[in-house]
Protein backbone atom coordinates (compact mmCIF):
# COMPACT_ATOMS: atom_id res chain seq x y z
CA UNK A 1 0.00 0.00 0.00
CA UNK A 2 1.21 3.68 -0.79
CA UNK A 3 -0.51 6.39 1.33
CA UNK A 4 -0.91 9.02 -1.72
CA UNK A 5 -3.04 12.45 -0.70
CA UNK A 6 -6.46 13.42 -1.63
CA UNK A 7 -9.66 11.10 -1.93
CA UNK A 8 -7.45 8.84 -3.54
CA UNK A 9 -4.66 8.44 -0.57
CA UNK A 10 -5.50 4.64 0.12
CA UNK A 11 -3.38 3.03 -3.10
CA UNK A 12 -2.84 -0.44 -3.44
CA UNK A 13 -1.52 -2.18 -6.16
CA UNK A 14 -4.82 -4.49 -7.21
CA UNK A 15 -4.95 -6.64 -9.88
CA UNK A 16 -7.16 -9.45 -9.59
CA UNK A 17 -6.45 -11.01 -13.39
CA UNK A 18 -2.50 -12.44 -12.31
CA UNK A 19 -2.03 -15.96 -11.03
CA UNK A 20 -0.11 -13.98 -7.65
CA UNK A 21 -3.75 -12.34 -6.52
CA UNK A 22 -5.31 -16.14 -6.74
CA UNK A 23 -2.31 -17.53 -4.84
CA UNK A 24 -1.82 -14.88 -1.98
CA UNK A 25 -5.17 -14.09 -1.55
CA UNK A 26 -5.57 -14.43 1.76
CA UNK A 27 -2.32 -12.25 2.56
CA UNK A 28 -3.76 -9.62 -0.22
CA UNK A 29 -7.28 -9.66 1.61
CA UNK A 30 -6.19 -9.30 5.32
CA UNK A 31 -3.36 -6.30 4.17
CA UNK A 32 -6.43 -4.22 2.13
CA UNK A 33 -8.74 -5.18 5.40
CA UNK A 34 -6.18 -3.92 7.65
CA UNK A 35 -5.22 -0.99 5.84
CA UNK A 36 -7.13 -0.10 3.47
CA UNK A 37 -10.59 -1.55 3.19
CA UNK A 38 -11.24 1.01 0.58
CA UNK A 39 -8.40 1.27 -1.54
CA UNK A 40 -7.73 2.81 -5.24
CA UNK A 41 -6.05 0.98 -7.57
CA UNK A 42 -3.88 2.41 -10.59
CA UNK A 43 -4.37 -1.11 -12.32
CA UNK A 44 -7.11 -0.85 -15.38
CA UNK A 45 -7.26 2.50 -16.29
CA UNK A 46 -7.70 2.61 -12.33
CA UNK A 47 -10.41 2.12 -10.39
CA UNK A 48 -11.90 2.04 -6.51
CA UNK A 49 -11.89 -1.47 -4.73
CA UNK A 50 -13.92 -2.27 -2.07
CA UNK A 51 -12.36 -5.17 0.62
CA UNK A 52 -13.87 -4.97 3.95
CA UNK A 53 -17.29 -6.11 4.07
CA UNK A 54 -18.57 -2.67 5.49
CA UNK A 55 -18.07 -1.12 2.70
CA UNK A 56 -18.77 -3.77 0.16
CA UNK A 57 -21.95 -3.70 1.96
CA UNK A 58 -23.05 -0.03 2.16
CA UNK A 59 -21.22 0.27 -1.80
CA UNK A 60 -23.75 -2.76 -3.42
CA UNK A 61 -26.62 -1.22 -1.91
CA UNK A 62 -25.79 2.20 -2.71
CA UNK A 63 -28.84 3.70 -4.94
CA UNK A 64 -25.94 5.65 -7.08
CA UNK A 65 -23.72 2.42 -7.49
CA UNK A 66 -24.64 1.56 -11.55
CA UNK A 67 -24.96 -1.77 -13.06
CA UNK A 68 -25.41 -0.50 -16.20
CA UNK A 69 -23.49 -1.68 -19.58
CA UNK A 70 -24.30 1.16 -22.36
CA UNK A 71 -22.99 -1.04 -25.10
CA UNK A 72 -23.75 1.78 -27.69
CA UNK A 73 -23.17 4.48 -25.96
CA UNK A 74 -27.08 5.77 -25.83
CA UNK A 75 -26.80 7.18 -22.14
CA UNK A 76 -23.67 6.70 -19.63
CA UNK A 77 -21.28 5.11 -21.62
CA UNK A 78 -20.89 3.26 -18.50
CA UNK A 79 -19.07 -0.48 -18.98
CA UNK A 80 -21.20 -2.76 -16.46
CA UNK A 81 -19.97 -5.40 -14.71
CA UNK A 82 -16.51 -6.31 -16.23
CA UNK A 83 -13.32 -4.73 -14.83
CA UNK A 84 -11.57 -4.29 -17.30
CA UNK A 85 -14.42 -4.39 -20.12
CA UNK A 86 -13.83 -8.24 -21.79
CA UNK A 87 -14.03 -8.14 -25.28
CA UNK A 88 -17.03 -10.88 -25.76
CA UNK A 89 -18.92 -8.31 -23.40
CA UNK A 90 -18.86 -5.46 -25.77
CA UNK A 91 -21.58 -7.08 -28.12
CA UNK A 92 -24.30 -8.02 -26.10
CA UNK A 93 -25.36 -6.62 -22.86
CA UNK A 94 -25.07 -8.96 -19.71
CA UNK A 95 -28.59 -8.73 -19.08
CA UNK A 96 -30.30 -7.95 -15.37
CA UNK A 97 -27.11 -7.60 -14.14
CA UNK A 98 -25.98 -5.26 -16.14
CA UNK A 99 -29.52 -3.07 -15.59
CA UNK A 100 -30.00 -1.07 -13.07
CA UNK A 101 -33.98 -0.42 -12.02
CA UNK A 102 -36.36 0.18 -12.83
CA UNK A 103 -35.37 -1.84 -16.25
CA UNK A 104 -33.86 -4.69 -14.05
CA UNK A 105 -36.94 -4.91 -12.36
CA UNK A 106 -39.18 -5.60 -15.08
CA UNK A 107 -37.12 -8.47 -16.63
CA UNK A 108 -36.24 -9.68 -13.31
CA UNK A 109 -39.85 -9.97 -12.22
CA UNK A 110 -40.53 -12.03 -15.55
CA UNK A 111 -37.56 -14.54 -14.11
CA UNK A 112 -38.34 -14.84 -10.32
CA UNK A 113 -41.46 -17.01 -10.78
CA UNK A 114 -38.91 -19.81 -12.01
CA UNK A 115 -36.17 -19.76 -9.65
CA UNK A 116 -37.75 -18.61 -6.46
CA UNK A 117 -37.07 -21.53 -3.74
CA UNK A 118 -40.72 -23.32 -3.90
CA UNK A 119 -39.90 -23.11 -8.07
CA UNK A 120 -36.93 -24.48 -7.47
CA UNK A 121 -38.42 -27.25 -5.07
CA UNK A 122 -40.00 -29.06 -8.03
CA UNK A 123 -37.32 -29.89 -10.01
CA UNK A 124 -35.36 -31.81 -6.96
CA UNK A 125 -36.13 -35.08 -8.40
CA UNK A 126 -35.23 -34.29 -11.88
CA UNK A 127 -31.64 -32.88 -10.46
CA UNK A 128 -30.91 -36.12 -8.86
CA UNK A 129 -31.96 -38.27 -11.63
CA UNK A 130 -28.97 -36.68 -13.58
CA UNK A 131 -26.83 -37.17 -10.43
CA UNK A 132 -27.82 -40.32 -10.09
CA UNK A 133 -26.82 -40.87 -14.18
CA UNK A 134 -23.80 -39.08 -14.25
CA UNK A 135 -22.83 -41.44 -11.01
CA UNK A 136 -23.80 -44.40 -12.76
CA UNK A 137 -21.59 -43.64 -15.87
CA UNK A 138 -18.73 -44.33 -13.59
CA UNK A 139 -19.19 -46.09 -10.49
CA UNK A 140 -18.53 -49.45 -11.77
CA UNK A 141 -14.85 -47.85 -12.70
CA UNK A 142 -13.95 -46.75 -9.44
CA UNK A 143 -12.71 -43.59 -10.94
CA UNK A 144 -14.08 -40.51 -11.84
CA UNK A 145 -13.70 -36.57 -12.43
CA UNK A 146 -15.87 -34.70 -10.48
CA UNK A 147 -15.53 -31.67 -12.36
CA UNK A 148 -15.67 -33.23 -16.33
CA UNK A 149 -18.16 -36.32 -15.24
CA UNK A 150 -20.66 -34.56 -12.53
CA UNK A 151 -20.53 -30.66 -11.11
CA UNK A 152 -20.50 -29.82 -15.73
CA UNK A 153 -23.33 -31.86 -16.15
CA UNK A 154 -26.07 -31.51 -13.84
CA UNK A 155 -26.08 -27.67 -13.61
CA UNK A 156 -25.88 -27.51 -17.19
CA UNK A 157 -28.78 -30.16 -17.79
CA UNK A 158 -31.10 -28.69 -15.19
CA UNK A 159 -30.40 -24.68 -16.76
CA UNK A 160 -31.41 -26.30 -19.98
CA UNK A 161 -34.51 -27.52 -18.98
CA UNK A 162 -35.53 -24.43 -17.34
CA UNK A 163 -35.19 -22.77 -20.14
CA UNK A 164 -36.83 -24.79 -22.47
CA UNK A 165 -34.18 -26.35 -24.46
CA UNK A 166 -33.40 -29.65 -25.59
CA UNK A 167 -31.21 -31.83 -22.54
CA UNK A 168 -29.17 -33.37 -25.00
CA UNK A 169 -27.64 -30.19 -26.21
CA UNK A 170 -26.06 -29.88 -22.87
CA UNK A 171 -22.45 -30.12 -24.02
CA UNK A 172 -23.02 -27.17 -26.43
CA UNK A 173 -23.39 -24.82 -23.94
CA UNK A 174 -21.26 -26.04 -21.54
CA UNK A 175 -17.99 -25.95 -23.11
CA UNK A 176 -17.77 -22.86 -24.30
CA UNK A 177 -19.81 -21.63 -20.68
CA UNK A 178 -16.51 -23.09 -18.87
CA UNK A 179 -14.16 -22.88 -21.54
CA UNK A 180 -14.94 -18.81 -22.00
CA UNK A 181 -13.65 -18.25 -18.74
CA UNK A 182 -11.28 -19.89 -17.77
CA UNK A 183 -9.23 -19.29 -21.20
CA UNK A 184 -7.73 -15.94 -21.70
CA UNK A 185 -7.94 -13.71 -24.46
CA UNK A 186 -3.99 -14.29 -25.49
CA UNK A 187 -4.34 -18.20 -25.04
CA UNK A 188 -3.94 -19.89 -28.14
CA UNK A 189 -6.74 -22.37 -27.34
CA UNK A 190 -8.77 -18.68 -27.70
CA UNK A 191 -9.50 -18.78 -31.52
CA UNK A 192 -11.42 -22.59 -30.68
CA UNK A 193 -13.24 -21.48 -27.57
CA UNK A 194 -15.06 -18.34 -29.41
CA UNK A 195 -15.61 -20.97 -32.18
CA UNK A 196 -17.50 -23.20 -29.83
CA UNK A 197 -19.17 -19.78 -28.13
CA UNK A 198 -20.56 -19.09 -31.70
CA UNK A 199 -21.97 -22.77 -32.17
CA UNK A 200 -23.68 -22.61 -28.70
CA UNK A 201 -24.62 -18.46 -29.98
CA UNK A 202 -26.18 -20.24 -33.13
CA UNK A 203 -28.35 -22.81 -30.83
CA UNK A 204 -29.79 -20.34 -28.77
CA UNK A 205 -30.57 -18.31 -31.19
CA UNK A 206 -32.65 -21.20 -33.31
CA UNK A 207 -33.77 -22.23 -29.91
CA UNK A 208 -35.39 -18.20 -29.22
CA UNK A 209 -36.86 -18.59 -32.72
CA UNK A 210 -38.36 -21.52 -32.69
CA UNK A 211 -40.08 -20.65 -29.31
CA UNK A 212 -41.19 -17.69 -30.60
CA UNK A 213 -43.01 -19.85 -33.34
CA UNK A 214 -44.29 -22.34 -31.51
CA UNK A 215 -44.02 -21.21 -27.53
CA UNK A 216 -43.01 -24.12 -24.87
CA UNK A 217 -42.77 -23.50 -21.40
CA UNK A 218 -39.43 -21.93 -19.92
CA UNK A 219 -37.32 -18.94 -19.31
CA UNK A 220 -36.71 -18.08 -23.29
CA UNK A 221 -40.41 -17.80 -23.76
CA UNK A 222 -41.17 -16.16 -20.29
CA UNK A 223 -38.69 -13.01 -21.87
CA UNK A 224 -40.72 -13.75 -25.44
CA UNK A 225 -43.57 -13.07 -24.11
CA UNK A 226 -42.76 -9.56 -22.13
CA UNK A 227 -44.18 -6.76 -23.07
CA UNK A 228 -42.47 -3.64 -21.78
CA UNK A 229 -45.60 -0.68 -22.65
CA UNK A 230 -47.14 -2.93 -24.91
CA UNK A 231 -43.96 -3.93 -26.93
CA UNK A 232 -41.70 -7.17 -26.77
CA UNK A 233 -38.55 -6.62 -25.07
CA UNK A 234 -35.49 -6.26 -27.82
CA UNK A 235 -34.27 -9.46 -29.51
CA UNK A 236 -30.56 -8.17 -28.17
CA UNK A 237 -31.74 -8.02 -24.63
CA UNK A 238 -33.41 -11.18 -24.32
CA UNK A 239 -30.03 -12.88 -26.18
CA UNK A 240 -28.39 -10.86 -22.97
CA UNK A 241 -30.09 -12.66 -20.42
CA UNK A 242 -30.32 -16.47 -21.65
CA UNK A 243 -26.67 -15.59 -21.95
CA UNK A 244 -26.73 -14.52 -18.02
CA UNK A 245 -28.60 -17.48 -16.87
CA UNK A 246 -26.16 -19.59 -18.82
CA UNK A 247 -23.08 -17.80 -17.80
CA UNK A 248 -24.26 -17.70 -14.25
CA UNK A 249 -25.89 -21.18 -14.27
CA UNK A 250 -23.06 -23.50 -15.13
CA UNK A 251 -19.47 -22.48 -14.48
CA UNK A 252 -20.42 -21.25 -10.87
CA UNK A 253 -22.27 -24.14 -9.44
CA UNK A 254 -19.58 -26.27 -10.48
CA UNK A 255 -16.63 -24.25 -9.03
CA UNK A 256 -18.59 -24.42 -6.12
CA UNK A 257 -18.65 -28.14 -5.77
CA UNK A 258 -15.49 -29.19 -7.08
CA UNK A 259 -13.76 -27.03 -4.48
CA UNK A 260 -16.29 -28.45 -1.70
CA UNK A 261 -15.48 -32.48 -2.73
CA UNK A 262 -11.50 -31.38 -3.09
CA UNK A 263 -11.86 -29.89 0.61
CA UNK A 264 -13.75 -32.60 1.76
CA UNK A 265 -11.26 -35.31 0.18
CA UNK A 266 -8.56 -33.57 2.06
CA UNK A 267 -10.80 -33.57 5.26
CA UNK A 268 -11.90 -37.22 5.76
CA UNK A 269 -12.92 -36.42 9.22
CA UNK A 270 -15.40 -34.01 8.22
CA UNK A 271 -16.53 -35.39 5.39
CA UNK A 272 -17.66 -38.10 7.93
CA UNK A 273 -19.45 -36.23 9.95
CA UNK A 274 -21.25 -34.27 7.02
CA UNK A 275 -22.46 -37.08 5.85
CA UNK A 276 -23.73 -38.96 9.46
CA UNK A 277 -25.12 -35.55 10.05
CA UNK A 278 -26.00 -33.97 7.25
CA UNK A 279 -29.80 -33.14 8.52
CA UNK A 280 -28.28 -30.74 10.51
CA UNK A 281 -25.01 -29.84 8.86
CA UNK A 282 -26.20 -29.82 4.89
CA UNK A 283 -27.38 -26.37 5.16
CA UNK A 284 -24.42 -24.23 7.09
CA UNK A 285 -21.81 -26.42 5.74
CA UNK A 286 -23.28 -25.62 2.25
CA UNK A 287 -23.10 -21.46 3.17
CA UNK A 288 -19.96 -22.08 4.48
CA UNK A 289 -18.51 -23.58 1.27
CA UNK A 290 -19.81 -20.54 -0.47
CA UNK A 291 -18.47 -18.38 2.03
CA UNK A 292 -14.71 -19.58 1.38
CA UNK A 293 -14.81 -20.26 -2.26
CA UNK A 294 -17.20 -17.80 -3.49
CA UNK A 295 -17.41 -18.91 -6.81
CA UNK A 296 -18.44 -15.14 -8.10
CA UNK A 297 -15.69 -13.38 -6.74
CA UNK A 298 -16.74 -9.47 -6.92
CA UNK A 299 -19.07 -7.22 -9.50
CA UNK A 300 -18.00 -4.17 -11.33
CA UNK A 301 -19.65 -1.67 -10.82
CA UNK A 302 -19.54 2.30 -11.79
CA UNK A 303 -20.73 5.80 -9.51
CA UNK A 304 -23.43 7.26 -11.08
CA UNK A 305 -23.06 10.39 -8.91
CA UNK A 306 -20.78 12.16 -6.95
CA UNK A 307 -21.10 10.70 -3.20
CA UNK A 308 -18.90 10.22 -0.03
CA UNK A 309 -19.73 6.74 1.42
CA UNK A 310 -18.07 5.65 4.78
CA UNK A 311 -15.56 8.75 4.65
CA UNK A 312 -14.38 8.26 1.01
CA UNK A 313 -15.58 10.66 -1.74
CA UNK A 314 -16.24 8.73 -5.41
CA UNK A 315 -17.11 11.16 -8.88
CA UNK A 316 -19.53 10.03 -11.32
CA UNK A 317 -18.12 7.76 -13.58
CA UNK A 318 -15.45 6.14 -11.32
CA UNK A 319 -14.88 2.76 -11.21
CA UNK A 320 -15.86 0.42 -8.31
CA UNK A 321 -14.77 -3.55 -7.97
CA UNK A 322 -16.83 -5.10 -5.12
CA UNK A 323 -15.19 -8.15 -3.69
CA UNK A 324 -17.57 -10.37 -2.31
CA UNK A 325 -14.65 -12.97 -1.60
CA UNK A 326 -12.69 -10.77 -0.01
CA UNK A 327 -15.50 -9.22 2.79
CA UNK A 328 -16.50 -13.10 2.83
CA UNK A 329 -12.88 -13.10 5.12
CA UNK A 330 -13.72 -9.85 6.77
CA UNK A 331 -12.34 -10.99 10.56
CA UNK A 332 -14.76 -8.05 11.63
CA UNK A 333 -17.60 -10.28 10.84
CA UNK A 334 -16.17 -13.62 10.65
CA UNK A 335 -14.15 -15.36 13.38
CA UNK A 336 -11.30 -16.90 11.95
CA UNK A 337 -12.02 -16.05 8.25
CA UNK A 338 -9.33 -18.49 6.66
CA UNK A 339 -10.70 -21.68 8.17
CA UNK A 340 -13.85 -23.68 6.92
CA UNK A 341 -16.26 -24.44 10.07
CA UNK A 342 -19.09 -26.24 8.64
CA UNK A 343 -21.96 -25.21 11.40
CA UNK A 344 -20.30 -21.88 11.62
CA UNK A 345 -22.81 -19.24 12.83
CA UNK A 346 -23.87 -15.87 11.91
CA UNK A 347 -22.28 -17.13 8.27
CA UNK A 348 -23.59 -13.31 7.01
CA UNK A 349 -21.98 -14.29 3.66
CA UNK A 350 -22.13 -11.97 -0.07
CA UNK A 351 -21.69 -14.72 -2.06
CA UNK A 352 -24.50 -14.35 -3.76
CA UNK A 353 -24.19 -10.38 -3.81
CA UNK A 354 -26.28 -8.12 -2.07
CA UNK A 355 -28.89 -6.22 -2.69
CA UNK A 356 -31.22 -5.63 -5.88
CA UNK A 357 -28.86 -8.16 -7.69
CA UNK A 358 -28.72 -10.97 -4.95
CA UNK A 359 -28.10 -13.74 -7.33
CA UNK A 360 -31.34 -14.90 -9.15
CA UNK A 361 -30.56 -18.99 -9.57
CA UNK A 362 -28.99 -18.74 -5.68
CA UNK A 363 -31.87 -21.55 -5.08
CA UNK A 364 -30.97 -23.37 -7.81
CA UNK A 365 -27.06 -23.39 -6.86
CA UNK A 366 -27.76 -24.82 -3.62
CA UNK A 367 -30.24 -27.19 -4.72
CA UNK A 368 -27.81 -28.70 -7.37
CA UNK A 369 -24.91 -28.21 -5.26
CA UNK A 370 -26.63 -30.36 -2.03
CA UNK A 371 -27.98 -33.09 -4.49
CA UNK A 372 -24.40 -33.68 -5.76
CA UNK A 373 -22.91 -33.56 -2.60
CA UNK A 374 -25.10 -36.04 -0.75
CA UNK A 375 -25.23 -38.05 -3.67
CA UNK A 376 -20.99 -38.57 -3.86
CA UNK A 377 -21.13 -39.07 0.13
CA UNK A 378 -23.76 -42.17 -0.45
CA UNK A 379 -22.30 -43.80 -3.15
CA UNK A 380 -18.69 -42.63 -2.97
CA UNK A 381 -18.20 -42.33 0.63
CA UNK A 382 -14.47 -43.07 0.17
CA UNK A 383 -13.68 -41.13 -2.40
CA UNK A 384 -9.71 -39.41 -2.72
CA UNK A 385 -9.18 -36.66 -5.25
CA UNK A 386 -5.67 -36.56 -7.17
CA UNK A 387 -3.89 -33.80 -6.32
CA UNK A 388 -1.64 -34.48 -9.19
CA UNK A 389 -4.22 -34.17 -11.57
CA UNK A 390 -6.34 -31.43 -9.92
CA UNK A 391 -6.21 -28.28 -12.15
CA UNK A 392 -7.83 -25.19 -10.71
CA UNK A 393 -7.96 -22.04 -12.57
CA UNK A 394 -4.84 -20.13 -12.78
CA UNK A 395 -6.46 -17.07 -12.71
CA UNK A 396 -9.70 -16.44 -10.21
CA UNK A 397 -10.31 -12.76 -11.69
CA UNK A 398 -14.06 -14.09 -13.23
CA UNK A 399 -14.39 -17.24 -11.42
CA UNK A 400 -13.12 -19.08 -8.93
CA UNK A 401 -12.92 -22.47 -10.26
CA UNK A 402 -12.31 -25.75 -11.52
CA UNK A 403 -10.72 -27.61 -14.39
CA UNK A 404 -10.34 -30.95 -13.19
CA UNK A 405 -10.88 -32.98 -10.24
CA UNK A 406 -10.02 -36.72 -10.67
CA UNK A 407 -10.45 -38.85 -7.28
CA UNK A 408 -11.02 -42.75 -6.75
CA UNK A 409 -13.17 -44.60 -4.78
CA UNK A 410 -14.16 -48.11 -4.06
CA UNK A 411 -16.24 -49.56 -7.44
CA UNK A 412 -20.29 -49.79 -6.75
CA UNK A 413 -23.02 -51.06 -8.68
CA UNK A 414 -25.03 -49.12 -11.07
CA UNK A 415 -28.48 -47.75 -9.84
CA UNK A 416 -29.92 -47.16 -13.14
CA UNK A 417 -29.72 -46.42 -17.06
CA UNK A 418 -26.83 -44.06 -17.85
CA UNK A 419 -26.97 -40.32 -18.67
CA UNK A 420 -28.01 -40.37 -22.73
CA UNK A 421 -31.07 -42.77 -21.79
CA UNK A 422 -31.57 -40.71 -18.80
CA UNK A 423 -31.85 -37.44 -20.40
CA UNK A 424 -34.39 -39.06 -22.95
CA UNK A 425 -36.48 -40.17 -20.15
CA UNK A 426 -36.14 -36.91 -18.67
CA UNK A 427 -36.98 -34.90 -21.47
CA UNK A 428 -40.09 -36.73 -22.33
CA UNK A 429 -41.04 -36.17 -18.13
CA UNK A 430 -40.38 -32.54 -19.01
CA UNK A 431 -42.66 -32.50 -21.83
CA UNK A 432 -45.34 -34.68 -20.55
CA UNK A 433 -45.48 -32.81 -17.22
CA UNK A 434 -44.39 -29.06 -18.25
CA UNK A 435 -41.80 -28.69 -15.47
CA UNK A 436 -40.41 -25.63 -17.30
CA UNK A 437 -43.84 -23.83 -16.26
CA UNK A 438 -43.49 -20.93 -13.47
CA UNK A 439 -44.28 -21.49 -9.81
CA UNK A 440 -47.59 -19.35 -10.87
CA UNK A 441 -49.08 -22.19 -13.35
CA UNK A 442 -47.20 -25.27 -11.87
CA UNK A 443 -47.44 -26.08 -8.17
CA UNK A 444 -46.52 -30.11 -7.95
CA UNK A 445 -42.96 -31.37 -7.70
CA UNK A 446 -41.32 -33.36 -10.89
CA UNK A 447 -42.29 -36.81 -10.94
CA UNK A 448 -40.10 -39.89 -12.10
CA UNK A 449 -41.75 -42.82 -14.01
CA UNK B 1 -39.99 -11.07 21.80
CA UNK B 2 -41.58 -10.18 18.19
CA UNK B 3 -39.58 -10.05 15.14
CA UNK B 4 -39.68 -7.72 11.84
CA UNK B 5 -38.61 -8.29 8.21
CA UNK B 6 -38.28 -5.29 6.35
CA UNK B 7 -39.88 -5.84 2.97
CA UNK B 8 -37.42 -2.84 1.58
CA UNK B 9 -34.54 -4.93 2.37
CA UNK B 10 -34.74 -8.73 1.91
CA UNK B 11 -33.57 -9.70 -1.15
CA UNK B 12 -34.85 -13.30 -0.77
CA UNK B 13 -31.27 -15.33 0.34
CA UNK B 14 -33.56 -17.34 2.29
CA UNK B 15 -30.69 -18.05 4.89
CA UNK B 16 -33.63 -17.22 7.58
CA UNK B 17 -36.28 -19.96 7.04
CA UNK B 18 -33.34 -22.33 7.04
CA UNK B 19 -32.14 -21.35 10.32
CA UNK B 20 -35.70 -20.79 11.06
CA UNK B 21 -37.68 -22.47 9.47
CA UNK B 22 -40.92 -22.46 11.74
CA UNK B 23 -40.78 -18.80 12.28
CA UNK B 24 -39.83 -17.31 8.64
CA UNK B 25 -42.12 -17.97 5.20
CA UNK B 26 -40.94 -17.27 1.80
CA UNK B 27 -42.79 -15.93 -0.73
CA UNK B 28 -43.51 -18.42 -3.74
CA UNK B 29 -42.53 -16.16 -6.51
CA UNK B 30 -39.25 -14.56 -5.69
CA UNK B 31 -38.59 -16.02 -1.88
CA UNK B 32 -38.37 -12.96 0.15
CA UNK B 33 -38.90 -13.71 3.89
CA UNK B 34 -41.91 -12.57 6.45
CA UNK B 35 -42.74 -13.72 9.73
CA UNK B 36 -45.10 -16.36 10.52
CA UNK B 37 -45.81 -14.71 13.41
CA UNK B 38 -44.72 -11.30 15.11
CA UNK B 39 -44.60 -13.17 18.46
CA UNK B 40 -41.66 -15.18 18.55
CA UNK B 41 -42.24 -18.70 20.36
CA UNK B 42 -39.86 -18.68 23.47
CA UNK B 43 -38.48 -22.35 21.36
CA UNK B 44 -37.58 -20.66 18.73
CA UNK B 45 -36.37 -17.24 19.72
CA UNK B 46 -32.66 -18.40 19.63
CA UNK B 47 -33.22 -19.53 16.19
CA UNK B 48 -34.75 -16.17 15.02
CA UNK B 49 -31.85 -14.68 17.03
CA UNK B 50 -29.24 -16.55 15.11
CA UNK B 51 -31.23 -15.65 11.47
CA UNK B 52 -31.29 -11.93 11.86
CA UNK B 53 -27.65 -12.33 13.04
CA UNK B 54 -27.17 -14.11 9.68
CA UNK B 55 -29.30 -12.33 7.73
CA UNK B 56 -26.79 -10.82 4.15
CA UNK B 57 -29.21 -7.66 4.45
CA UNK B 58 -29.81 -7.21 8.04
CA UNK B 59 -33.17 -7.07 7.09
CA UNK B 60 -34.33 -8.88 9.88
CA UNK B 61 -35.03 -7.18 13.18
CA UNK B 62 -36.24 -8.51 16.88
CA UNK B 63 -38.00 -6.27 19.96
CA UNK B 64 -36.64 -8.09 23.02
Amino acid sequence: MVAGSGRKKNRYHFDRHTPEYRLQFEKTTEEMQAKCPMAWTETYDGHWVAAGSKEVFELARCPVVSNDHDINGERSGYQGITIPKARRASVVRGGILEMDDPEHRTYRNVLNPYLSPAAVKRWEPFVDEIVRASLDEKIEDGRIDFVDDLANIVPAVLTLAMMGIELKKWAIYSEPAHASVYTPEHSPDADRVAEMNRQMGIDLLTNMLEIKENPRPGMVNALLQLRIEGQPAPDMEILGNLGLIIGGGFDTTTALTAHALEWLSEHPDQRELLSREREVLLNPATEEFLRFYTPAPGDGRTFAEDIEVEGTQFKEGERLWISWAMANRDPSVFDEPNTIVLDRKGNRHFSFGIGVHRCVGSNVARSVFKSMVTAVLDRMPDYRCDPEGTEHYETVGVIQGMKHLPATFTPGPRLGPGLDETLDKLQRICDEQELARPITERKEAAVID
Amino acid sequence: MKVFVDSQLCQGHTLCSMIAPDSFELSDIDGTSSPVTEVVAPAQQDAVREAAHSCPEQAISIEE
